[in-house]
């Protein structure tokens, strides 16, 4: 199994190539033909229309797109992904002071996103044939149709606002230091062993968390239901009742096991989704992010640094995806055998 | 069996989850009373405060690094860590002299070798400074003590005690950013001012500690949390769910409701921040009866009742009130009917509108674009047709270096000194790339008053430029922009008339 793990992870990372060169030079395309001048914009409001040329000719912005490109990536190959013309920063640098919160951020959803669609997808099923299959079928079709920011401002506004009981802003209370370490908050403050910052990054974590959770759920829930109808028309369903096992064994040791296949291949799907739904969720919350920093950037038409998160997403979606196969090939064992 | 005591297992952790998660999170908005929690609506773009021109971020600035001179509430220029200056009266030097006992919060000793070097020598090394602007003219700076300097320009500056109280004036430590390195200064930041920079985390928090050894007035608030909240609603939400005890720029309408809340204090406070519009002198706006049409149709008044609450006081002129360039007596006034008769000189009206372009930002400052839209309707009625395009505010520059801004552009201008010169001497001065408007019969006036060392002088020069180019069209002030402050009632703070909310002046009662 493990061999078969490591060949799909190499064969993804060789995949992953061509893939990265083709997302990187169409985005540098698309960014070179927006009406902005990086060169200008890098330079005081003062600078003159010859500095604004010299500065072009500095930055090869001179130079034909293919050219650009070929520099670009030269520089990248070589872990130069350029300076934030805003920030006057290493954009690596910036997209490795945000990413570990974002990833935290999108764990955290996506685990609760799981855990309430296996969960609401068992419920729905189990409500089959009874009254409550259409109030259950309604439900989750209103849960998907609200976008995870609404749901953001829905859970600042009840459980921030109104009854006060959660934090909305930032990743920390104040007075509480940040521990820098990994830059992942729950990990960091469990390092230093500090319970108190541990609870506050998780209270923290919880409204952003939940209102990605919430949106991309009801994907879940009503994936697994549909798996699991096929999967009752299956032979051993019918066998495991003659054995006289109960119906909830039946459900979530047999079943679900089979059911949840299609099931994980969708989450792998949604969590490309979520990640890129952190954009508005983290500005809702003020939460440090690569979203705000890509919110950031877009404002600022800092071309670099919206190259560089943008990239960034896209590697990020490709390391999940080799991450769901390898997980799909592990649970289904039809995958093992060439 | 087994099942049935997961399941209560799972239970028990998720109620005491839910618990724990619970209790004490408001712990993270109570303050005590030598803490504070800002919520603040943008980071600063680089810890170097030399480095770019954001008048948000100057009350950050001035919390952990200091001026050389520093401003009143009232806007009064007043000694800071230098003691005295004089002027020359042919404004080409400037006499300093420091304090002896200021140090950085590295416990060096601040001295004209700092100032040298900051106003200076970091400019001619080519580190991309925007101070290098701002002290362009400097040709030396001549030690003469540890405390004692002379400025030499090279050509008259005689703003430059305003400038040395405003955007990216602020001293920097000589011996720690050439041992320890600019990145270094740029992520470990020693100033010398009344906070200590403890922690900062992009875009997200930036905390504070009481400089004990400070040179001056201790703050009362031994720590500052600035929290940086960029959407205006989750400022609001931050503020009514105490989450922090006091932020700035919030929608109008919300100041209303806050000023009725108990436990809250809210405040419209109108600063030295003009909302105009940037006119140029070609396209269709070359014709002065149209420019000056489109001044008269303009009824700031209601768009001062509509979108700031009646706060914004609507301008005649360049300047705001209580500013030295100030025309409290001239008025120009809307008139809808005078406005018709100037476009019907030139053969235009509502049958036959002129076309002119307009360019707006959206969210640059409150209501931008609604005060847009609403200027586009006043200018219907009376026959002028403006197409409205949304630009961004970065990109305002690049555009006027290319000529490429439309007849109009909605334009906000911050001028923290109130000095005439950098209202009107910059807004309308044909080299600078700030002003849209290029023609010289303006222009020559303004560049002439910039040598003008003699201070009555120069600002009774600025008086008549400000009037003569609104008569001309050269410019079409609106209204003086308002920040919004919603606050902790029980939480003080001096109101500076350019906006300024300083931390160090917060306290609670």
């Amino acid at each position: 199994m493990f061999a078969t793990v490591l060949k799909l992870v190499g064969r993804r990372v060789l995949a992953a190539i061509p893939i990265l060169l083709v997302v990187s030079a169409l985005l540098f395309c698309v960014l070179r033909l927006l009406p902005v001048d990086p060169a200008a914009m890098s330079l005081p409001p003062t600078a003159t229309v010859a500095e604004v040329e010299a500065k072009r000719r500095e930055m090869g912005l001179d130079q034909p797109l293919p050219q650009q490109f070929l520099i670009w990536l030269r520089d990248v190959l070589h872990g130069d992904f350029g300076r934030s013309i805003h920030l006057n920063r290493q954009t690596g640098s910036l997209v490795g002071a945000t990413l570990p919160a974002t990833i935290e951020l999108a764990l955290f959803a996506m685990a609760l996103a799981a855990l309430l669609g296996i969960g609401g997808g068992l419920l729905m099923f189990h409500a089959r044939n009874t009254v409550f299959e259409a109030i259950a079928d309604l439900g989750s079709i209103l849960l998907l149709s609200i976008p995870e920011f609404l749901w953001g401002l829905i859970l600042l506004f009840v459980f921030g606002v109104t009854l006060q009981v959660l934090p909305f802003t930032g990743r920390l209370s104040p007075g509480l230091p940040q521990p820098h370490i990994t830059g992942f908050l729950l990990l960091d403050a469990l390092l230093r062993g500090r319970f108190d910052i541990f609870l506050s990054a998780w209270q923290h974590l919880i409204l952003p968390a939940v209102a990605l959770a919430l949106a991309f759920s009801p994907a879940i829930m009503r994936v697994l239901r549909s798996s699991l109808f096929d999967v009752y028309h299956e032979d051993y369903i019918e066998q495991a009742r003659m054995r006289g096992l109960s119906e909830r064994r039946i459900l979530l040791v047999h079943a679900l096991k089979n059911a949840v296949l299609p099931t994980l291949t969708l989450a792998g799907v949604q969590f490309g989704f979520l990640f890129s739904g952190t954009l508005l969720v983290e500005v809702i919350y003020s939460y440090p992010g690569l979203g705000n920093l890509m919110v950031d950037a877009v404002r600022n038409a800092d071309l670099p640094l919206i190259q560089a998160v943008g990239l960034t997403y896209c590697v990020v979606v490709l390391v999940i995806n080799t991450a769901v196969d390898s997980l799909y090939v592990v649970l289904n064992p039809k995958l093992r055998v060439r | 069996m087994a099942l049935k005591l997961q399941r209560r297992a799972f239970l028990q952790t998720a109620m005491a989850i839910v618990a724990a998660a619970s209790s004490g999170v408001m712990r993270a908005a109570a303050a005590g009373n030598d803490a504070v929690t800002i919520g603040w609506p943008n980071d600063i773009p680089s810890w170097d405060p030399n480095q770019r021109f954001t008048p948000d971020a100057q009350p950050i600035f001035k919390a952990v690094f200091d001026q050389p001179l520093d401003q009143d509430p009232q806007l009064n220029l007043v000694a800071h860590l230098i003691k005295r200056w004089s002027l020359a009266p042919d404004a080409l030097s400037m006499a300093v002299e420091l304090r002896d006992d200021v140090k950085f919060h590295n416990g060096d000793k601040m001295s004209t070798g700092d100032f040298r070097y900051t106003f200076f020598e970091r400019i001619k090394s080519g580190t991309k400074l925007d101070t290098a602007n701002s002290w362009q003219k400097v040709q030396d700076i001549v030690i003469e003590s540890p405390t004692r300097a002379v400025m030499k320009f090279d050509s008259p500056a005689p703003t430059a005690p305003q400038w040395m109280a405003f955007l990216g004036s602020y001293l920097v430590p000589k011996r720690y950013i050439e041992t320890a390195g600019l990145d270094t200064f740029r992520s470990k930041p020693i100033g010398t001012g009344p906070y200590k920079l403890v922690e900062y985390e992009l875009n997200s928090r930036i905390v504070l500690e009481r400089n004990d050894d400070y040179w001056g007035p201790k703050p009362k608030i031994a720590r500052v949390t600035i929290q940086i909240i960029k959407d205006p609603s989750a400022r609001v939400a931050a503020i009514q769910s105490g989450q922090v005890d006091c932020t700035v720029n919030v929608p109008v309408r919300e100041v209303a409701r806050f000023g009725k809340e108990s436990g809250f204090a809210a405040e419209l406070n109108p600063i030295t921040r003009v909302i105009l519009l940037q006119v140029r002198n070609d396209l269709a706006f070359a014709d002065e009866n149209v420019r000056l049409a489109a001044h008269h149709a303009i009824d700031k008044a209601a768009l001062s009742k509509a979108f700031y609450g009646d706060a914004a006081v609507p301008l005649s002129v360049v300047a705001t009130p209580g500013t030295p360039g100030y025309l409290p007596d001239f008025v120009f006034k809307y008139d809808p009917e005078l406005a018709r008769q100037y476009l019907a000189r030139s053969n235009y009206g509502p049958g036959k509108p002129v076309a002119i372009g307009f360019a707006t930002t959206n969210g640059q400052f409150p209501s931008d674009y609604d005060i847009a839209r609403a200027i586009v309707a006043m200018w219907k009625k009376v026959g002028i047709d403006a197409n409205l395009e949304v630009i961004e505010y970065a990109k305002y520059f690049e555009l006027n270096r290319a000529t490429k801004l439309p007849e109009a552009t909605l334009y906000s201008w911050d001028n923290a000194t109130g000095d005439p010169e950098i209202f009107a001497g910059y807004l309308l001065n044909p080299k600078m790339p700030f002003s849209a408007w290029k023609g010289m019969e303006v222009g020559q006036k303004v560049i002439d008053l910039r040598g003008v060392a003699d201070y009555d002088r120069r600002i009774a020069g600025y008086r008549d430029l400000n009037r003569f180019a609104v008569e001309s069209g050269a410019t079409i002030p609106l209204l003086q922009s308002v920040l919004t402050v919603v606050r902790k009632q029980n939480l003080t703070y001096a109101k500076y008339a350019n906006g300024w909310l300083l931390p160090q002046s917060m306290q609670w009662t």
